[in-house]
């Protein structure tokens, strides 16, 4: 089993968004994939995925012994073999420790998972650091700005030395790079980092790239994840983070930008 | 006793705090009236702490908490002026420079010494140390993977070679030279316990500040194309007795 961590350092920049995308990804590959919502106190994560009205147990009473991990598991509406666990809404932070973490993860791993996606909150607080503990992988998404970039490479460095990993001094977390909310425009235009500028600062592998698009907010309003949004670059780009995550080899798109031709700026584009 | 606490610039180009306590708690006490209890009054200039104004030194000072105190007020204490030898290895340990200037002067004039009757060595420049010193045997710390935000490497004795390089926001600090392969960024502070030899050399230079021996130069508004992220290297020049840094491109091959 492997445990990925999404995580970011700065909030919004859409971690949820990639978690639920992601753990569908490799669902739909096949891989029985559980996705755990560890931002305790703003539950977001079963939103985005359309489950929120068939919770019924969440993490944290798991955590407390309150119900059993396989009563709060919830089954995916899209994948059969997703699972999400969701985080209370009004619960005590605190309820993460340690030992309940690892115990929760230790029990995945006897059911047979394959991937474990775990969904960061923001910051470097409890709920962040208990997130990535376990990682093998992390995914760390990085909008186009440097406020982003900066809580990314504070992130990195935790991860270097916060993690299971670090602390037993096993062979460090893998790190990928995901760049999200990316408007080529922008870029072309000089008011975003381009994703070059933002590898060159992090210096870690690129996964991928995910275009700035309104289908997000619609796809987030439906409660269907992004990477099931057929036809879109947004459900392309996350697919071909799947890809790559996965080993296969994926050109990069949506990272160019073509001017409209001189005829569409003259008569606008209709 | 006085309680006559001042905040000055000048000399040092960042904040010299003449102090007449020591004591966190009193330090507390006295500035609370003036700052009203506002955290981060100052915007994280490096500060030198002047003690030569207490009369009555304690036999026991609590560092830590006087550099946590200044931190608090948005200060970045990088060395102190005036206090008692006894106290050395608490500030060794503390990496807060010696900076008397006096005792500074005199060292920077006998280190620079050898220089004038060796016609190799560059008149200005300070001249190497004798090859026998104990420097030489001093550890190096070699770090592989990028220096991250807020990520600290802290080398008491020896030389630190940044294999990777470093980010903003990184700290690096080193009682010897600092080498670095790939971007060197964040706050570089090399000869940290008041070695003048000290030197930084980068091959991708882009510090927000460098320090040798606690003369240090920030670069808030951006580096000279001359320098900026080419093959750097600052070392201290000494000119009638006063250190300068030094910042120089380095034009090999
Ligand atoms: N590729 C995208 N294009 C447009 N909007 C996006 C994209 N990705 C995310 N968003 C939007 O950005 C907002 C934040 O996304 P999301 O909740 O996934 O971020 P987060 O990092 O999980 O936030 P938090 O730190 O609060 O947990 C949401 O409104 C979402 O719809
Ligand atoms: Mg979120």
């Amino acid at each position: 089993m492997r445990i990925v961590v999404v995580t970011s350092g700065k909030g919004g920049v859409g971690k949820t968004t990639t978690s639920a995308a992601f753990a569908s990804g490799l669902a739909l590959r096949g891989f029985k994939t559980a996705v755990i919502d560890f931002d305790v106190g703003l539950r977001n994560l079963d939103l985005i995925m359309g489950c929120e009205r068939r919770v019924v147990y969440d993490f944290v009473n798991v955590l407390q012994g309150d119900a059993k991990l396989t009563q709060a598991l919830i089954k995916d509406k899209h994948v059969d073999t997703l699972h999400i666990l969701p985080a209370s809404q009004t619960k005590d932070k605190d309820a993460l420790t340690e030992e309940g973490v690892e115990k929760v993860i230790k029990e995945l791993e006897t059911m047979g998972f394959d991937y474990v996606v775990c969904d960061s909150p923001a910051g470097i607080e409890r709920g962040a650091l208990m997130a990535l503990l376990f990682a093998d992988e992390a995914i760390v998404v990085t909008n186009p700005e440097v406020s982003s970039v900066r809580d990314s490479d504070r992130i990195l460095g935790i991860l270097q030395s916060k993690s299971r990993r670090a602390m037993e001094g096993r062979e460090p977390v893998k790190e990928h790079l995901l760049v999200t909310r990316y408007s080529a425009k922008r870029v072309e235009e000089g008011e975003m980092l381009s994703y070059k500028d933002i590898q060159e600062l992090l210096r870690i592998p690129l996964l991928g790239v995910i275009p700035e698009s309104d289908a997000v907010l619609q796809a987030s309003n439906q409660g269907v994840p992004a990477i099931h949004l057929k036809g879109t670059d947004v459900a392309e780009a996350y697919a071909d983070v799947v890809s790559r995550f996965l080993g296969e080899d994926k050109p990069l798109r949506f990272v160019s930008y073509e001017k409209p031709s001189l005829i569409k700026r003259l008569f606008g584009s209709t | 006793m006085s309680e006559d606490v001042r905040f000055e610039s000048g000399q040092f180009e960042g904040i010299v705090v003449r102090s007449p306590l020591v004591s966190p708690a009193r330090l507390a006490d006295v500035l609370h009236k003036r700052f009203a209890g506002t955290e981060s009054y100052f915007g994280g200039e490096p500060a030198v702490l002047d003690f030569s104004e207490v009369s009555d030194w304690p036999e026991q000072v609590d560092w830590s908490g006087l550099v946590a105190f200044f931190r608090r007020l948005g200060l970045q204490p990088i060395g102190v002026r005036g206090v008692p030898e006894s106290f050395d290895a608490a500030l060794k340990r503390l990496h807060l420079a010696q900076l008397d200037a006096t005792a500074l002067r005199l060292e920077a004039v006998r280190r620079a010494e050898p220089a004038k009757t060796a016609p190799a060595a560059a008149p200005e420049t300070p001249a190497p140390p004798p090859a026998d010193t104990p420097r030489a045997a001093a550890p190096t710390k070699f770090i592989d993977r990028p220096v991250r935000s807020g990520q600290q490497i802290y080398a008491p004795e020896g030389d630190v070679v940044l294999m990777a390089g470093s980010n903003p926001g990184a700290e690096i600090i080193a009682a010897g030279s600092i080498h670095c392969w790939g971007p060197l960024r964040g706050r570089v502070l090399a000869g940290a316990g008041g070695n003048l030899q000290a030197r930084i050399v980068a091959t991708h230079f882009g510090p927000e500040l460098v320090s040798i021996a606690g003369i240090y130069q920030t670069f808030e508004n951006g580096l000279p194309p001359s320098i900026a992220n080419r093959a750097v290297q600052v070392k201290l020049q000494i000119i009638q007795g006063q250190s300068h840094l030094l910042i120089e491109p380095i034009d090999t091959i």
